[in-house]
């Protein structure tokens, strides 16, 4: 019956893999150290200028590798699920490298 | 022919649980692309606005509560963990604990919804809000500058203030300039901003109502023993929404209210 310690008998053979509350743990510290580094920086941090928005965006990216990798099981997800999480950021890159591409080479001044 | 073509929760067109369960991880990430697509856009319409616009979104992001974000965020990353540690008793088959795990990601994620809503609130009280607010507020600390020199527009306090008002703020810097000049800081752009908090903040906060309900439906199905360990991939497939819409998050946090922390000195 429920024990919260071991996984039950397994008759059908689907649950394998079960999560440590450990390594769980570790990646809810993670992602909220990141969070609490992130803000303290651009909170208490003068200065920062033009690095603001860099430093921020690669805490936030770091964030939902980790999210992804262990919360969302990518690291023991099949290819195909793989796949999938792939092409979504392959498909925004396309979005993003395509308007940037216009704004960016936009002249800044008039002829 | 496998053992797990014998469960109850085997659905008939699949072969086995392996299959069904491959089938529901698969259709649900073919979902969150989507998902991420659909928040790309909107990412997108941001960073072209910020990188025409800087100035403009530092003031407006300044403005915005960047303490009540922070505290979201640590009830949005616990709310991930919980549901996460839910997957585990599902799989366990520790009934009680699952219920308890998802009705606490359930209130975690209820309490991020009622702090934005007092956030919410906050900011109408504040008039940050574009449109008619904004702008009357803009123009009544406008008009109690009018006729000044800008040495006395500068040094000027406005009586009712014990920290001064965006508006009061916004009308001491713009006083003197007008739209082209530098360091002007154009009120239509910094609407433009609130625009995109309201919006961004808005549809995720939709998310994350839709995630509760989602949420509170599988305490009901504990309850119903409709999940049994072999039926876990339901809880996983909520967990899944419920992580991206964390992770969408973790974005915007930075995005919105982060934009203009260095203004706070």
């Amino acid at each position: 019956m429920s024990d919260p310690h071991h996984a039950p008998a397994d008759p059908h053979g689907v649950i394998h893999d079960v999560d440590k509350p450990a390594t769980l743990l570790g990646v809810f510290a993670t992602v909220l150290l990141v969070s609490a580094v992130s803000i303290g920086m651009s909170v208490g941090v003068p200065g920062l200028g033009k690095m603001a928005l860099p430093l921020q965006m690669t805490f936030s990216t770091i964030q939902a590798v980790v999210v992804l990798y262990f919360f969302m099981h990518l690291k023991k997800a099949d290819r195909v699920v793989l796949l999938s999480a792939a092409a979504s950021l392959f498909w925004m890159g396309i979005l993003f490298v395509l308007f940037l591409s216009d704004y960016l080479t936009r002249a800044k001044y008039t002829y | 022919m496998s053992a797990s073509t014998h469960s109850p929760v085997l659905k008939h067109h699949f072969e086995d649980l392996h299959q069904q369960h491959a089938s529901e991880r698969l259709g649900m990430w073919m979902f969150l692309a989507t998902e991420v697509l659909f928040f790309a856009g909107l990412f997108a319409a941001y960073t072209i606005y910020r990188m025409l616009y800087p100035a403009e979104f530092e003031f407006a992001s300044s403005k915005l509560l960047w303490s009540i974000a922070a505290i979201n965020t640590l009830l949005l990353v616990s709310s991930s963990f919980t549901m996460t540690m839910a997957i585990r008793s599902a799989q366990l088959g520790d009934k009680k604990a699952l219920a308890r795990r998802l009705l606490i990601t359930a209130a975690l994620g209820s309490g991020f919804m009622g702090l934005k809503a007092f956030e919410y609130a906050t900011d109408f009280h504040e008039k940050l809000v574009p449109g008619e607010l904004f702008q009357s507020e803009l123009v009544s600390a406008d008009l109690e500058l009018n006729g000044m020199t800008a040495e006395q527009a500068a040094a000027y306090k406005f009586d009712d203030a014990k920290h001064e008002h965006w508006a009061q703020e916004l009308a001491k810097h713009n006083f003197g300039k007008g739209p082209g000049d530098e360091g002007f800081i154009s009120p239509e752009r910094v609407q433009l901003f609130l625009m995109f908090y309201y919006v961004m903040t808005g549809i995720h906060g939709v998310h994350l109502v839709v995630g509760i309900g989602c949420v509170l439906w599988l305490v009901v199905e504990t309850y119903r023993d409709k999940i049994p360990p072999e039926n876990y991939s339901t809880v996983e497939m909520v967990s899944l929404y419920w992580h991206l819409v964390d992770a969408i998050w973790l974005f915007l946090m930075p995005l919105l209210y982060l934009a203009g922390a260095g203004m706070h000195h």
